[in-house]
């Protein structure tokens, strides 16, 4: 990014720039009586926060934590303009005189992502500025001490002497300074308890730093409220003063020591993985070197086209910085084939190039839990299908069990009446007992004309006689629309192949001329690498849905239980493909 | 007229047997299986063999398959196939080449006496006798340009006879109107579909069945 690049170079220039008119200043200054420390010290102070801040800034440019530096260092040089002898000037300059502190509180609670990621840090950092730049107004409005010291200019802003209200609300807002102070010190040591150890060794010294800032800070506001002898304050403010100055080089203390941690981390994962001896899951091994708890790894299921977790169920991978908890995706590649992904906190994103050494040194045993995953999916799928099966042919056999007790079995009972009253009224009433037998006759044809279909239903004969073929055949020219068949096999094919094919054409055919409209329907039988390919194709009206009836359903778990795949291409107003691959070893 | 009948199951073999006796015919033996039925047919020479279509060893086809064989090795001796399905399929394959002394019926019709001794006379005599549900399927069949749809009613009623092998005395009867008015359809049918005029009644209802099968 060469833009940035410039653009942050050139920041450092505007910031030297300030350090030197901040020298000037001070230099000129008729109330300022450390010129010689503070020329120094003040330049000094203030471009450690902008070089280190712009350093940070070009590093991780997608993290707010160099943008937060370098705002403290500018507001440094902004609060060094209370040294002027202008008394407009001395006025702005000791009104914005406490933006850098607030900023440093906002960079304490908002390290290491440069955000304030919850809402109580967010308050403090709220109240912060309204207790610097409101609750203050009415000190400078009304005449309050502005610790200037003598020789300071006049309070540019007085609209009215009230030194006494401007006294009180100024007691009144180093108070509200010492509780913002102390809410900042506990938010950052619980913020520390909540840390893992390698993030806890990374954080220190930014901690420890800015946690020695902020408690001198509400020690400072609260000595000044309750009126604790200048000397005491004066050693106070020293020890806060040097932590502030040094606050800049613990934050780049930090960041050398999480990359040897990090560089560690990586380390300690392969060796953690390489170790036969404690087997490990690969997440938690990738969690703890990452230092991300919420990490999760998903296996890439080729056969299937999607993701799958370690338990084998699908997952789809989050989009990029979606959702409350902004997650970042990195695929996981071993020798050019996608074996699975890492899905971490966006934070480590800042250093990708670890979670690129990660996934790297992860690639071999992501890819054996890949294989147990997507054996897992596999298992869980014939479950599913095997019971989805049992459900099908139980509900086909009370279908069947119906069907004989409804239709023949009733017809053969009335046949029976029918011919004990025939044989009643032989005798006496030759003529309608013979009418009786032929309505007899009649109800045995239905009879035996409904097991005969019946009978079809179930398994048709000239499929076991003939195969495939010959069966197909007479699907066609029993369907009540033209046919045509291509590429039937002329030889037989394994008995189940021949009838998961044949159930195929037989349910899609019964759609085609119930739900279709189609004009006709074209049925091919292939044979592609040891598949039989069954297509049945037709031009009606589309818009076919596998998942909404119970005929493709059972269909496809009929052909899971072979291992087999059903699909639908039925785009609305496009007619409707329905292709089946069915194993078969001996097609080949 | 001698028959030779052959079917797996005994007590259907005996009922069928006491019919065809009962209507004056002579049942000269009976099998059990395709082997059998071959020897018997070889043994007696018999006008007619009736042949139930599964039977042992694999109870498949093994009966159309003994009736092909008769049909190759015996010609003289005519071949009625019952079976308790249809297929349209396997009647064709029966008179795929020749219509001369062929049947294939339904199982159930065994229960009309009448029609069904009417099959097994005509096949005996060296008709054909082709179940009505096998010729109403093929009529019923779906064709994208039906010349079929131009014949009206009571033409269609007779090109099913046809097909089934009746001859036009007995459409005549059956239908209750003279042979010759059977003859005027015969001739309009035949225009209709643009087929060569057959006279004998084999070859009529090959080309019939030929045209439907097509």
């Amino acid at each position: 990014m060469p833009g940035l690049r410039r653009a942050l170079i050139a920041l450092f220039v505007v910031g030297v720039l300030f350090a030197a008119v901040d020298v000037a200043i001070v230099l000129t200054s008729n109330h300022e009586h450390q010129k010689l420390v503070d020329a120094i010290l003040g330049p000094l102070i203030g471009l450690s926060f902008i070089g280190t801040g712009v350093f940070a800034w070009w590093r991780r440019p997608l993290n707010r934590f160099g943008l937060l530096m370098t705002a403290v260092g500018f507001a440094w040089f902004a609060g060094a303009l209370v040294n002027s002898d202008n008394a407009i000037v001395y006025t702005i300059g000791t009104y914005v005189g406490p933006l850098y502190l607030v900023l440093v509180v906002q960079l304490v609670l908002s390290f290491p992502s440069g955000r304030l990621e919850t809402t109580t840090s967010r308050v403090i950092v709220a109240a912060a500025y309204i207790d610097a730049f409101v609750l203050t107004l009415p000190v400078f409005l009304f005449d309050g001490d502005l610790n200037g010291g003598s020789n300071a200019p006049d309070n540019a802003f007085v609209i009215a002497h009230a030194r006494g209200f401007a006294d009180v609300v100024n007691v009144l807002t180093s108070l509200i300074g010492f509780a913002i102070a102390a809410a900042t010190a506990v938010v950052l040591l619980r913020k520390r308890r909540a840390a893992t150890a390698p993030q806890r060794r990374a954080q220190a010294p930014m901690l420890w730093t800015g946690l020695t800032v902020i408690i001198a800070l509400g020690l400072l506001f609260g000595g000044d409220a309750v009126g604790v002898p200048d000397e005491v304050l004066g050693v106070v403010a020293l020890v806060g003063f040097v932590a502030f100055a040094i606050l800049p080089y613990a934050f780049v203390a930090g960041l050398v020591r999480t990359r040897y941690s990090r560089a560690g981390a990586v380390g300690g994962l392969i060796e953690r993985l390489n170790n036969p001896d404690s087997p490990v899951r690969l997440r938690e091994a990738l969690a703890d070197a990452l230092g991300d708890p919420t990490l999760q790894l998903v296996y890439w299921r080729e056969s299937a086209d999607q993701y799958v977790n370690y338990a084998g169920h699908r997952v789809d991978l989050p989009a990029p910085n979606s959702g409350p908890a902004r997650r970042a995706v990195a695929e996981v590649e071993r020798d050019g084939k996608r074996v699975g992904a890492i899905v971490y906190d966006a934070a480590l994103r800042d250093d990708p190039s670890l979670v690129r050494a990660a996934a790297a040194a992860a690639a071999l045993q992501l890819e054996n839990e890949r294989l147990e995953a997507e054996l897992r999916a596999r298992v869980e799928e014939l479950q599913t299908s095997r019971a989805r099966l049992v459900e099908v042919s139980m509900g086909e056999r009370r279908r069947l069990e119906r069907d004989l007790h409804d239709g023949a079995q009733q017809r053969l009972v009335a046949l029976s009446l029918q011919l004990g009253l025939a044989r009643r009224k032989l005798e006496d009433d030759p003529v309608i007992g013979g009418r009786l037998l032929d309505a007899a006759r009649g109800e045995l044809d239905r009879a035996l004309e409904e097991l005969r279909e019946l009978a079809r239903g179930i398994h048709p004969a000239i499929l076991t006689d003939r195969g495939l073929g010959a069966a197909l055949e007479a699907l066609a020219q029993r369907a009540p629309l033209p046919v045509d068949l291509h590429e039937m096999p002329e030889d037989r094919l394994p008995a189940a192949v021949e009838a998961a094919a044949y159930f195929v054409v037989a349910e899609s055919l019964t759609n085609v001329a119930k739900y279709s409209g189609a004009e006709h329907a074209t049925v091919r039988v292939g044979r592609h690498d040891s598949f039989a390919v069954v297509e049945v194709s037709d031009d009606g009206v589309g818009g076919a849905d596998p998942a909404a009836g119970t005929g493709l359903r059972g269909l496809a778990d009929r052909l899971a239980a072979l291992d087999g795949r059903l699909e639908v291409h039925s785009p609305p107003g496009g007619g409707t493909l329905i292709r089946a691959n069915i194993p078969c070893p001996t097609c080949a | 007229m001698r028959v030779v009948l052959a079917d797996d199951s005994l007590l259907l073999r005996e009922g069928v047997a006491r019919l065809l006796e009962d209507a004056g015919l002579d049942v000269v033996a009976q099998a059990g299986d395709a082997e059998d039925l071959l020897r018997k047919v070889g043994a007696h020479k018999p006008d007619v063999a009736i042949v139930d279509v599964r039977m042992p060893p694999t109870h498949t086809d093994e009966g159309l398959r003994a009736a092909a064989e008769i049909q190759d090795r015996y010609p003289g001796v005519g071949v009625l196939v019952l079976s308790q399905y249809i297929e349209e399929g396997y009647a064709m394959e029966l008179l795929s080449s020749n219509a001369e002394g062929v049947g294939y019926l339904l199982k159930d019709r065994v229960a009309d006496l009448e029609r069904f001794v009417d099959a097994v006379r005509r096949v005996g005599e060296g008709g054909s006798a082709l179940d009505p549900e096998v010729v109403s399927r093929l009529l019923g069949r779906r064709r994208r340009e039906d010349p079929l749809s131009e014949l009206s009613p009571r033409e269609r009623e007779v090109l099913g006879l046809m097909a089934e092998g009746r001859s036009n005395h007995a459409i005549a009867s059956q239908l209750v109107v003279t042979e010759r008015a059977v003859e005027k359809h015969v001739t309009s049918i035949f225009n209709k579909l643009s087929l060569p005029p057959a006279q004998e009644d084999h070859r009529r209802v090959l080309a019939v069945l030929t045209y439907l099968r097509a």
